[in-house]
């Protein structure tokens, strides 16, 4: 008999989805990011093209390589200063539990690096244990406090998420805890949703003067980072640029959420890979590439997808989903506690039930106790420090004495589109594709 | 008391020079010519009483905490925006956002504002002596939200907990706003606040506190039912 054929449409996830929408009414909230197999252009479409004759590599672990990251020179006195190039990215305290950001603080100070607050604003306890902190203004505006922002080493005015462009973002119940209530002045136990626009401005012209308000209300003196979920990646950089901004921000599809509807994480916005490339592209094309600085996010997983991302353009880049895997997200302990969620180590994307077996994603005390601080953030310190070693391994041998020299042609296409995208050439060929 | 002529100066100029005011103990300052410059007198964190003999642009007020600033003219978008503590009385009318996300204090405007007000607000009181425009108390989380004239549309769409009284007509309610009884408490809240922050003269010529509609969120979007998909597929 002839096997029996599934649909390639109605494939069998498909008709699960369809029927789960139709008993539950709901359609599809979770966390985590984008679940689809990647087939679209990424970082894993170029390859490094390292020293040989034309070029001399530099001695690995003997010749210097800095990875000193200097940003927001434009216009702040005080642009803050890395030893690394890898920053975390924003996460609220309420997506994640007081000891992931405590963890996150603490690993970031102890790699040299930067942490960001989030929807929810900023924890006395991560001020304490940050070395550089960024303040996010997001358009909810949860816990804003000027005294808080006062604090801050550089503030991050958000637009959008690459996660999530054009979209708030949401915390359901189960995290709404009497204490993230109290930080957020909301109702204990509601679904909460953040707004999609910011509450005092709508456009490019007048964000120019919040840009502004913000500058007046920290003296001039820390960077202003204006972030951007990736859609129109090269229109929205230029108005970033307009507005003032002394670093720009783009978080690309494969960024990650603790709670979002999942068509936005499937089929929204611009993958990394293209959006660093739109992004380099208009901060040349107004003349404002290298005064301008520009951190790219979105699916960085190592040194490699960060080192493509510089040599791509960008000055530094921001991890999110990285970081918490280093926290032991999806790591196969507390197994029992993964299948009581619907999930399984390595496939868990249940940040928004709060009931994250390893206790980041989670408000509830009894969870948050299996993240240990001191460990967690001594985790998130090692990767970010292999991380860097990964950078400086390939910038070394592409013949670079410092991270930030990478540079396009380090690179060669192994795909057309990626050709294409990138503006370098295919492998084999001496050709740029689509130029 | 000390005067800052704001012509010709920038506005980093003027804000420094409000806050060298300040820090040399002399809180009672006027800033002459404004000229509906944005950014006046933001992030002003100690008690002091600034005047602005005019009118000011965007952000006015915004993020304080504990000043008194008293706007003599018309305010721009966002008047007070995120204010922590203090008082922001505008004497005119007030652009749109005005008190978006304020967290404590009042807000006072004695003439019409536009659309959005009290936006996001999470704690604090906002007072308008006349109309207010579309959508106010959009997402409006704490507080006390009072428009002694008419309200637009979608007046108090998608709130928690803030609490907003009406004393005029309501053109109609936001998704998920209901109108609830007025109690004795109520009334006698909403007289304390207006006889406290109000003119005399202007209280006057508003309705009585008992005539005011009170305002609050249905909690049908607190948390997601599919029985309300209908409500839902507005709200989102």
């Amino acid at each position: 008999m002839a096997e029996l054929q599934n649909s390639g449409i109605f494939a069998p996830r498909v008709i699960e989805e369809i029927q789960a929408k139709a008993e539950s009414g709901l359609y599809s909230i979770r966390g985590f990011g984008t679940l689809r197999e990647r087939r679209w252009p990424t970082f894993d479409d170029l390859t490094f093209l390292p020293c040989s004759l034309t070029r001399i590599p530099l001695e690995g672990y003997r010749e210097k390589c800095s990875t000193r990251t200097i940003l927001g020179t434009r216009f702040a006195k005080k642009p803050i200063q890395l030893d690394i190039p890898v920053m975390i990215t924003g996460m609220s305290w309420g997506a994640l539990s007081y000891n992931a950001k405590v963890a996150l603080a603490k690993g970031a100070a102890a790699a040299g690096s930067s942490n960001t607050t989030g929807d929810g604003g900023m924890l006395k306890a991560e001020r304490e244990n940050s070395r550089t902190l960024i303040y996010e203004v997001l358009p909810s505006r949860y816990g804003i406090n000027i005294h808080h922002m006062r604090m801050a080493d550089a503030i991050e005015l958000t637009i959008g998420q690459g996660a999530k462009p054009g979209t708030g973002g949401l915390l359901l119940g189960s995290k709404v805890s009497d204490r993230i209530a109290e930080q957020r002045d909301l109702p204990i136990g509601v679904d909460q949703r953040s707004a999609a626009r910011h509450p005092d401005f709508l456009g490019p012209d007048d964000m120019i003067i919040k840009v502004e308000e913000l500058r007046e209300a920290t003296d001039w003196q820390v960077p202003i980072f204006i972030k951007l979920g990736a859609s129109r990646v090269y229109d929205d950089v230029k108005l970033a640029a307009k507005a003032g901004a002394d670093v720009i921000v783009v978080d690309g599809m494969e960024g990650g959420t603790g709670a979002s509807p999942a068509i936005f994480q499937e089929h929204t916005g611009l993958p990394t890979l293209a959006a660093v490339c739109e992004a380099r592209s208009a901060l040349q094309d107004i003349g404002l590439y290298g005064e301008v600085q520009l951190i790219i996010a979105g699916g960085i997983r190592d040194g490699v997808d960060a080192a493509k991302a510089m040599a791509l353009g960008a000055d530094a880049c921001y991890i999110g989903t990285a970081s918490l895997i280093a926290l032991n997200c999806n790591k196969p302990i507390y197994e029992d506690d993964y299948r009581a969620i619907g999930a399984a180590p390595h496939a868990c994307h249940h940040c928004h039930t709060g009931r994250c077996p390893v206790g980041i994603t989670t408000q509830d005390p009894e969870l948050m106790k299996r993240l240990d601080v001191e460990q967690g953030a001594e985790r998130v310190r090692n990767l970010l420090q292999v991380m860097t070693l990964e950078i400086q391994m390939l910038a070394r041998s592409c013949g670079k004495s410092d991270v930030h020299h990478l540079e396009p042609e380090d690179m060669a296409a192994l795909t057309l589109e990626a050709s294409a995208i990138c503006g370098i050439p295919l492998v084999g060929t001496r050709k740029v594709f689509g130029h | 008391m000390a005067e800052i002529d704001a012509t010709g100066r920038t506005t980093r100029e003027i804000n420094s020079a409000i806050r060298q005011c300040i820090a040399e103990s002399c809180p009672e300052i006027t800033v002459r010519n404004p000229g509906a410059r944005h950014n006046l007198a933001v992030a002003i964190l100690q008690e002091a009483h600034i005047r602005i003999a005019g009118s000011a642009g965007y952000y006015c007020g915004g993020l304080i905490d504990g000043a008194a600033i008293e706007i003599e003219g018309s305010a721009g978008w966002g008047v007070a925006e995120s204010m922590l503590q203090g008082t922001v009385r505008v004497h005119g009318s007030a652009g749109s956002g005005a008190a978006a996300a304020i967290r404590g204090g009042t807000v006072i405007i004695h003439g019409d504002a536009a659309a959005r007000l009290g936006v996001s607000m999470k704690g604090g009181t906002v007072i308008v002596a006349g109309d207010c425009g579309y959508m106010a108390g959009f997402m409006a989380q704490k507080g006390t939200l009072i428009v002694c004239g008419d309200a637009g549309e979608a007046f108090a769409d998608s709130m928690y907990a803030t609490v907003c009284y009406v004393g005029g007509k309501i053109a109609n309610l936001g998704t998920d706003a209901v109108i609830a009884a007025m109690d004795s408490a109520d009334v006698e809240q909403l007289e304390k606040i207006l006889g406290a922050h109000l003119p005399p003269a202007l209280r006057a010529s508003k309705p009585r506190a008992s005539d005011f509609k009170k305002v609050v969120a249905g909690r049908k979007l607190w948390n997601f039912d599919k029985r309300e998909w209908r409500i839902w597929q507005e709200a989102l």
